[in-house]
């Protein structure tokens, strides 16, 4: 069947079979790379997406359920100010990851920051642990998504006052 | 570009008859051992793997053939329509109790005379520690590419040892070294995961492509990476220990077992790291050990940070623990009168070149954890404690451990590592090194060794992709060469532009070769040779609760002091202990499987990391160096210190000594139950 959707802010169609994963479609039709598919049963966190603003492992969402819904991966996620937020963020924190973790923390804290933009320690660490990767050591993480939130309140404070 | 995908063997161990593929539509083409052009074979430290099982088959899931085709998913379809015809035999499943034919490699060494120290001993103590089989759970599933480039076969694969992967690559399809090309692809974390085995997939891949006239990519499912890629071997190591009247380490009596599962590709290396370090930090002038690593028919057993060491230092440290506690010693005490001085010969009979930092690591992590009051208070509370809702099951434990790096102990001297470094017009510094830098952070040590040394800033530095066509061959990178060998080498090729640099014109060129300098050698018992090129020394405290009803012990504190040498950039060094500490202690608790005993492949689903909300607070510090010293390999040191030292503090929270890892509820019940 071909289905619609809005991926990355543009409308999309795509020919899917009933037994496709979402994140083959997005890496096979629309060479989107950043979509891992690396444990297939959404475990691992490296196929996470923004499906319709929730947080979900592509690999286990049938491509079909996607017709009329909004999709963002971290391609589509990389134009936003929230990503320069998290990406600066990371990196003045020094946390330093494998590359193949990455642009799922970045989600995974993108999806937390929407919740709470002020997150502690622990909810930080909560959320975080839906991305496990050996390469990320919990306190670096922790002061990096703090970080970010500082600086992503800055942000909108500062657009709120123009 | 062709995908392929693998069949691979139903049973254990046995012998192929014949292999039945469904009809194969246009397009896919099978590909069986006669198809490989050359040698059918990858060395890896003098052991020999197949790229594809021939005859006998030496686990389940070994590959016996390939299909190469365009379409991934119908090659998921034609390999579970293949049908191996085969003749089963008994499997070898046992590796503590083992048969000759099981010995893949085997080493004795004796110094002194442990007979007659144990004949006079005042106290002997014994006790077997084993240690479990642990997956890597990197991120990403290993897989090589190979293609035609003009002349020569390209071949992309994650590795941490390029030229092996070209030489494998070029003895399996028959062709000169020259005519192969490896280059690289992002490591990530890799935990010495990566040694060998993208060798075998490069040859796989390298054959498939040969064979269809096509490029070719292998990709292993994470599930197969899981179930048929190398884990931590596991291992039983027994000590017999004599005390002398005054609780003095006297002799030692080991006897080690490691499962190093089909082939035994790191056998050699692992088992000679293992005994090398079985006295752990202490002065023994009596020992005896018997080692023997031992092949089973599960997947092949390896690494995992750090190759063999860590089986003895986590065995003989929980010991000393258990002996000091036996001489009713605070363990700090029993350590700090046993361990090694300058001078203190070591097994291979050199002496100890410099005096271990134990009494300030020992200080320093004190006095972050207040280990004396707290160990002084849980032993109280342990002795008065009724049962086990008598008060808070509180432990603390301490361990002591060192990281030798260096050569490996197994291969031939012969064997040279080289890096190159290069100071252009524009000051532009590269370095040019075929060692992988991974995700840890030593690319930046590399870098900011090289701008020290050439009085430029660290963003002039690079380090070129370790493309085999483009940079020499520094051997294979794990932790500790990385920064011992392979740090070392660029110092000395900036430190050889640096002297040249205002009497010659720029570009300025210069190669710093590493040759092994002296090799160790085995005989008759006796074991000679400089096993290191540095030791760098650690001290962890490790401090937890253990819930007496649900059984599931809370960490509370981890604090671990490192001697590291000169430390190039601390922030990053400390974030990745912690990231390791975090890995031992998953270790300790959660990651286990029987690698054996899943053959329906259940584990995969079970296994997990432990999770960051379990974590306790990581403290990390690290001792100034005493003068110029050098950059030591640290990274094994978690994994050397953390295991013995969450042992110890569970056995006091549990008023139980336990000795195997990971540690299980049941394992904690059955002494919780008698109280």
């Amino acid at each position: 069947m071909t289905i619609s959707f809005i991926l990355n802010g543009e409308d999309v169609n795509a020919k899917v079979g009933s037994v496709d994963r979402l994140s083959d479609i997005l890496r096979d039709s629309f060479g989107l790379l950043g979509v891992r598919s690396d444990c297939r049963c959404g475990r691992c966190g490296r196929c996470l997406i923004f499906l319709n603003g929730r947080l979900v492992p592509s690999c286990i969402v049938p491509a079909f359920s996607a017709r009329g819904k909004e999709v963002i991966t971290i391609e589509g996620f990389a134009q936003t100010d929230d990503y320069i937020d998290i990406s600066s963020g990371f990196m003045d924190a020094g946390v330093v990851t494998c590359g193949f973790c990455e642009a799922s923390k970045i989600l995974v804290a993108a999806a937390l920051l929407e919740r709470n933009p002020r997150p502690d320690a622990d909810e930080i660490i909560r959320h975080m642990s839906s991305a496990p990767c050996r390469c990320t050591d919990p306190e670096s993480i922790v002061k990096a998504v703090q970080a970010v939130a500082e600086r992503r309140a800055r942000r909108i404070y500062r657009r709120a006052g123009q | 570009m062709l995908s392929v995908a693998t069949v691979r063997s139903p049973v254990a161990r046995g012998s192929v008859r014949s292999i039945a593929f469904p009809k194969l539509p246009a397009g896919y083409r099978s590909i069986l051992p006669a198809d490989i052009p050359g040698r059918n074979r990858i060395v890896s430290f003098g052991a020999e793997v197949p790229i594809l099982a021939q005859d006998a088959v030496s686990y389940v899931g070994e590959p016996v053939a390939l299909i190469a085709g365009p379409d991934p998913i119908r090659l998921e379809e034609l390999v579970a329509g293949t049908k191996v015809f085969y003749e089963s035999e008994e499997p070898f499943v046992n590796w503590e109790s083992f048969s000759s034919e099981q010995v893949a490699a085997k080493r004795v060494a004796i110094s002194g005379d442990p007979e007659l120290a144990f004949s006079i001993a005042g106290s002997v103590h014994e006790e077997t520690y084993t240690s479990g089989a642990i997956e890597h759970y990197y991120s990403e599933p290993q897989g090589a590419v190979a293609a035609y480039d003009y002349d020569k076969i390209a071949v992309w694969c994650a590795t941490q040892w390029p030229y092996h992967v070209r030489d494998s690559v070029a003895l399996a399809i028959g062709c000169r070294a020259q005519e192969v090309s490896v280059r690289p692809t992002r490591l990530g974390i890799h935990l010495d995961g990566k040694l060998w085995y993208p060798s075998l997939l490069a040859c796989q891949a390298a054959v498939a492509s040969i064979a269809c006239g096509r490029p070719a990519k292998i990709i292993l499912t994470r599930e197969e990476d899981f179930r048929y890629s190398p884990k931590r071997a596991r291992s039983s190591v027994s000590i017999r220990s004599a005390l002398g009247p005054s609780g003095e380490l006297t002799a030692l009596d080991v006897r080690i077992a490691i499962n190093v599962g089909a082939y035994g590709p790191l056998a050699e290396e692992i088992l000679s790291q293992a005994v090398l370090s079985c006295s752990g930090a202490y002065a023994c002038p009596n020992i005896r050990i018997e080692a023997y690593a031992v092949i089973t028919n599960t997947p092949p057993m390896g690494a995992f940070g750090g190759l063999g060491a860590s089986h003895s230092l986590f065995a003989i440290e929980a010991h000393a623990n258990r002996m000091a506690q036996a001489t009713g010693e605070d363990p700090a005490d029993w350590k700090s009168r046993n361990v090694l001085h300058k001078g203190s010969l070591l097994l291979t009979g050199e002496p100890l070149k410099e005096e271990p930092p134990y009494e300030a690591l020992l200080a320093r992590v004190s006095a972050a954890s207040d280990y004396r009051r707290k160990y002084a208070g849980y032993e109280l509370v342990r002795k008065r404690r009724s049962g086990r809702s008598d008060g808070p099951l509180r432990g603390i434990g301490l361990a002591l451990a060192y990281q030798g790096a260096g050569p490996f102990l197994s291969v031939e001297a012969s064997n040279s590592y080289t890096v190159e470094a290069t100071l252009d017009k524009d000051l532009l510094v590269r370095i040019l090194t075929s060692a992988a830098g991974g995700a840890g952070g030593v690319m930046e040590v590399w870098r900011r060794s090289a701008a020290d040394i050439l009085g430029v800033g660290i963003e002039k530095v690079s380090v070129a992709s370790p493309d085999t066509d483009q940079v020499p061959d520094s051997g294979p990178s794990t932790l500790s060469r990385n920064v011992s060998v392979v740090n070392r080498l660029v110092e000395r090729a900036c430190e050889s532009v640096q002297k040249r640099r205002f009497r010659d014109p720029l570009p300025l060129t210069a190669r710093s070769v590493y040759r092994v300098p002296k090799p160790i050698k085995w005989e008759g018992g006796q074991v000679s040779g400089a096993p290191f090129d540095t030791v760098a020394w650690a001290c962890a405290v490790v401090e937890l609760e253990l819930d007496a009803w649900t059984l599931e012990p809370r960490m509370l504190g981890v604090w671990l002091c490192v001697d590291g040498g000169k430390v190039v950039a601390p922030d990053r060094a400390a974030s990745s202990l912690r990231s390791s500490v975090a890995d031992a202690l998953g270790a300790c608790l959660v990651e286990r499987f029987d690698p054996s005993a899943d053959a329906e492949g259940s584990a995969y689903f079970r296994y997990g990391l432990l999770p960051m909300q379990k974590l306790p607070p990581i403290s990390i510090e690290f001792l100034e160096p005493s003068g110029r010293e050098a950059v030591k390999g640290i990274g094994e040191l978690p994994f050397d210190t953390v295991p013995a030292a969450f042992l110890s503090a569970l056995a006091q929270a549990a008023d139980s000594p336990f000795s195997s890892l990971p540690v299980t509820a049941a394992a904690i019940l059955k002494p919780l139950e008698s109280t």
